[in-house]
């Protein structure tokens, strides 16, 4: 029998008979359709995820810094190892920082505190946002401009309120503009201290301020890791690491991605589910048209058809079924991608929906060809006066 | 061995059936559904076969199929022992020397009457481009060319059995092998069905096996035989 031949009698067969069909069909492009989704859709919805799991705890931001008060060589971060840093596959943004301290006297009393010299990313990367005023930008930062961001509590303590946009507040004798407080989870630390601009912070603090703090984010959790581990050759590759140290929340990471792990598994298994159900589905609707075209078997070996023919037209009405399936959840797949994508307001990249439509055909192929095979074998193999005579 | 049996095959004989026997072992013994059956027919005969049901007239025709083997004896079709043949050969003689035609109009449901006779040819290997004049053909011997695209669902019973007819013929046979063909059918389709084969065997050497309980059938046949308790009775 010939390919084209087998192919035309195969759709033919098929498309007649749609409405046994119909209910298989759907469950295997559900399933195609999950899975485009899956593997479309899961590096940004993680990289969102990401964001939002910084609410209990950044976890995909590593902390570096140099412990100066432990050396004779004070270091800090030089340009040559930021761009080092920046070039790491997986690393989002970088945010330095200087740390000083410097009182100021408010209405007769002393308040000693903190002073954080941050750029203009350090918001972005520590997920801070302004719980009053604004937070400072890159034009304050390049302008050298004298402008502080308090801590909550530091605002409440010096003001006791929160509402101090517009105030002015001596930082170690100097006046400085207060442009907002700062929000969002924060430990005690930034929350008792003020942020001054980092150029600012190097050209009006006493003594020498060093940049020896790094907050890093990196894209998705996965990337923790490996980064976490690459950094100290990078560093070591371009200046010293004395007192090098690099921390992670390791034991937030753990949870976040054991929590991933669960999401995702049940995600798959619900799928699998589906295949599943879809290939269950091909051998029992099979199975149920060689019984029921038993006849139908015996009169084409009667006209000369040999085993491998009835095999190849079962095997592949079985093809058709479950490519035909997997033709529709690629158009699903699409759709979904599409209400998703407005949704979460994301473009997803075309050649991941390309991966996961041939993945999707490839199950597809070997469901149909899995689930197929039994009921062509017992086709191909009847007797023809058996099924000739079969009421 | 094929020439040897080719040479003791009488001159221009199409099938020569020896000292043919079907038997079955059951608890109670062996049960002979034919016994020692001899029959050769010539190119161009129509041979009636008759009998009462259970007499093993079916099995004489599976067996001239190769649908199912004898327990003894021989088949010769053409020359060609064609007993020997293994699974896949025994395919290629059902596709380029034999047709069929059942008692009970067995069509391919859901399927055109041109689909219904393109099968054998598909798998005969006929280019798609030859395979319409074929059709157009074999319907036409049986005044069903008007037909060709109409659903087999939609055919009557004396309709159905001419295009069962038409596609044994699709493929230009040697023999045809008829089991009952007019079994439910009314008499007068039942004739119209007997006026192709006899329309048949006039336009080609094809010879025809026919199956029937019908004596008016039997009566325009150029040799009727009966089988009785397995035995087969030349008339």
């Amino acid at each position: 029998m010939r390919l084209n031949d087998l192919m035309t009698v195969s759709v033919r067969q098929v498309v007649r008979h749609r409405r046994r069909y119909l209910g298989v069909v759907l469950a295997i492009a559900l399933g195609v359709a999950g899975f485009i989704n899956i593997i479309t859709m899961s590096r940004v919805v993680k990289t969102n995820f990401n964001e939002d799991l910084d609410l209990i705890g950044g976890v995909t931001v590593i902390r570096l810094y140099f412990d100066n008060n432990r050396s004779y060589r004070p270091q800090w971060f030089r340009d040559n190892t930021l761009a080092a840093l920046s070039r790491l596959n997986g690393v989002k943004e970088m945010s330095l920082m200087a740390v000083h301290t410097a009182n100021t006297n408010w209405h007769g009393q002393q308040y000693g505190f903190s002073v954080l010299g941050v750029d203009e990313a350090f918001w972005q990367v520590r997920n801070f946002w302004a719980q009053t005023g604004n937070l400072f930008g890159a034009e304050s930062v390049a302008g050298r401009k004298r402008e502080c961001v308090l801590g909550a509590e530091l605002a409440r303590k010096i003001f006791g309120s929160h509402d101090v946009r517009g105030r002015s507040l001596e930082i170690n004798n100097e006046s400085y503009w207060v442009s907002g407080v700062l929000g969002g989870v924060t430990d005690s630390g930034s929350a008792n201290a003020a942020f001054l601009p980092l150029t600012t912070t190097k050209d009006r603090m006493a003594g020498q301020v060093l940049t020896d703090r790094l907050y890093l984010r990196c894209q998705t959790w996965d990337d923790v890791s490996r980064i976490a581990a690459a950094i100290p050759a990078i560093i070591k590759a371009n200046q010293s690491p004395e007192e090098l140290h690099v921390e992670v929340s390791w034991e937030g990471l753990k949870r976040v991605q054991q929590l991933a792990w669960w999401i995702q598994f049940l995600i798959y298994l619900a799928i699998s589910a589906t295949f599943i159900l879809g290939g269950v589905g091909i051998w029992n609707v099979m199975m149920a048209a060689v019984v029921t075209r038993t006849r139908e078997i015996g009169l084409k070996k009667a006209m000369g058809a040999e085993d491998k023919d009835i095999l190849a037209q079962f095997l592949s009405e079985a093809l058709c079924l479950s490519m035909g399936a997997a033709l529709l959840g690629g158009l699903l797949g699409r759709i979904m991608m599409e209400i998703l994508g407005r949704l979460l307001g994301i473009r997803p990249p075309e050649n991941l929906f390309f991966l996961g439509l041939a993945l999707g055909f490839l199950f597809a192929v070997i469901l149909g060809v899995g689930a197929g095979l039994y009921p062509s074998l017992r086709a191909s193999r009847m007797e023809v006066v058996t099924a000739i005579r079969y009421e | 061995m094929n020439n040897l049996l080719a040479a003791r095959q009488a001159p221009g004989v199409l099938i020569q059936v020896t000292d043919l026997t079907k038997s079955y072992q059951t608890d109670s013994g062996t049960i002979y559904v034919l016994k020692d059956v001899n029959l050769s027919i010539d190119p161009g005969e129509i041979v009636a076969v008759m009998g009462p049901s259970g007499s093993g007239k079916s099995t004489l025709l599976f067996i001239l199929g190769i649908f199912i083997s004898p327990t003894t004896g021989s088949y010769l079709l053409g020359g060609e022992d064609v007993l020997r043949l293994d699974r896949n050969a025994q395919a290629e003689f059902r596709r380029n020397r034999v047709g069929f035609v059942f008692q009970s109009c067995d069509l391919l449901e859901n399927s055109t009457v041109y689909e219904n006779l393109e099968f054998p040819l598909i798998y005969a290997g006929v280019a798609r481009g030859e395979r319409p004049a074929r059709i157009g053909a074999a319907l036409d011997l049986v005044n069903l060319g008007h037909r060709i695209h109409h659903s087999s669902n939609r055919l009557s019973g004396g309709e159905r059995q001419r295009v069962a007819v038409a596609r044994a013929l699709v493929n230009q046979p040697q023999v045809i092998l008829a089991d009952e063909p007019t079994g439910q059918l009314d008499r007068s389709h039942g004739h119209q069905v007997m006026d192709h084969f006899v329309e048949i065997v006039s336009h080609s050497q094809t010879s025809i096996v026919v199956v029937t309980h019908d004596p008016e059938m039997a009566a325009r046949c150029t040799r009727v035989c009966s089988i009785r308790d397995g035995i087969l009775y030349e008339q």
